[in-house]
């Protein structure tokens, strides 16, 4: 079943929303070119959806850092617990096993519960900090232009 | 049988609290799933397995983090149940009809593991991760504190 982005997947912070739906777009770019029998297309998309996803992962690590969401550690060991069964995957791939269909099931399946659960966690510690640093930063304008014309 | 989740399972760490609910919700699905013989109990069955790992390596970070004392043991004791697990997700990847039983051994192993292995970590994690966790906002109001109220003269 191809996996359609919804309001349910969205956590309410642009970035990483509109990241987590780049990587939805890339799993049904991949499907698309496989229902298309297009295998160059497969594994060039796959292998862009697995960069994009491994980048993501950094991206979303150093947000919850700069946010000391106290889970941060935690919750990048299970990045790295996915990347590494990613890396399974390329291997196979590399030694000339078709994972395509399993590689997708298991992004899917994979994404879906991480973005409902895990990341739901770190949502509130992230927008407060992100709204923290956006107020700073107003006033900070604020007072340079009331130097300035005040 | 159906768990039912209650108050007794939990912590008091929400992101490990929510987690173990979430792994109760596969196992009550495949119970389900099992009963009426619909759907698709590969599907859960291994969503299950995977979450749980990773619920694991979650779980052992925080305990690493928190320096935890018995993390050796801990660890142990999953790996030992992962080995359990991956016996019988292989009889079931061969055919066999063993997701119940499966789901059984890790509702029975979790709910116990809840109350008398993850309790004794708990209070670790709460006053050497939430705590310091707590006390770095409370410093950051204090300053704040003192910047907008410094004492006359």
């Amino acid at each position: 079943m191809s996996l359609v982005w919804s309001s349910d997947l969205e956590l309410g912070i642009p970035v990483i929303d509109s990241q987590h739906q780049r990587i939805v777009d890339y799993i049904g770019q991949v499907e698309h070119a496989q229902k298309h029998h297009d295998q160059a297309e497969v594994m060039e998309v796959l292998d862009e959806l697995v960069d994009y996803t491994l980048s993501h992962f950094i991206f979303e690590e150093s947000l919850m850092e700069e946010a000391g969401y106290p889970f941060c550690k935690a919750h990048q060991k299970v990045h790295q617990l996915f990347t590494k069964r990613v890396d399974g995957f390329q291997q196979r791939a590399k030694s000339g096993e078709d994972i395509t269909e399993e590689l997708l099931h298991v992004l899917k399946a994979w994404l879906v519960n991480h973005i409902k659960r895990d990341d739901r966690d770190y949502t509130a510690s992230v927008k407060a900090n992100m709204n923290a640093v956006a107020k700073a930063k107003k006033k900070k304008q604020g007072s340079w232009f009331n130097r300035l014309f005040g | 049988m159906k768990t039912i989740w209650s108050s007794q399972y939990e912590l008091g760490i929400e992101v490990i609290d929510n987690q173990h609910k979430r792994i109760v919700e596969y196992i009550n699905q495949i119970h389900e799933l099992s009963h009426s013989n619909s759907g698709d109990v590969s599907e859960v069955l291994h969503n299950l397995v995977d979450y749980t790992y990773s619920h694991f390596a979650f779980e052992e970070a925080l305990m690493e983090e928190a320096g935890y004392p018995a993390l050796t043991e801990h660890q142990f004791t999953h790996r030992t149940f992962i080995k359990q697990i991956e016996t019988l997700k292989q009889r079931f990847n061969q055919g066999e009809q063993v997701a119940q039983e499966l789901a059984a051994m890790l509702q029975h192993w979790l709910l116990n593991h809840i109350q008398e292995d993850d309790s004794s970590y708990s209070s670790l994690v709460k006053s050497n991760i939430l705590g310091e966790h707590a006390e770095r906002h409370q410093n950051w109001v204090k300053k704040a504190f003192q910047q907008y109220f410094k004492s006359p003269g």
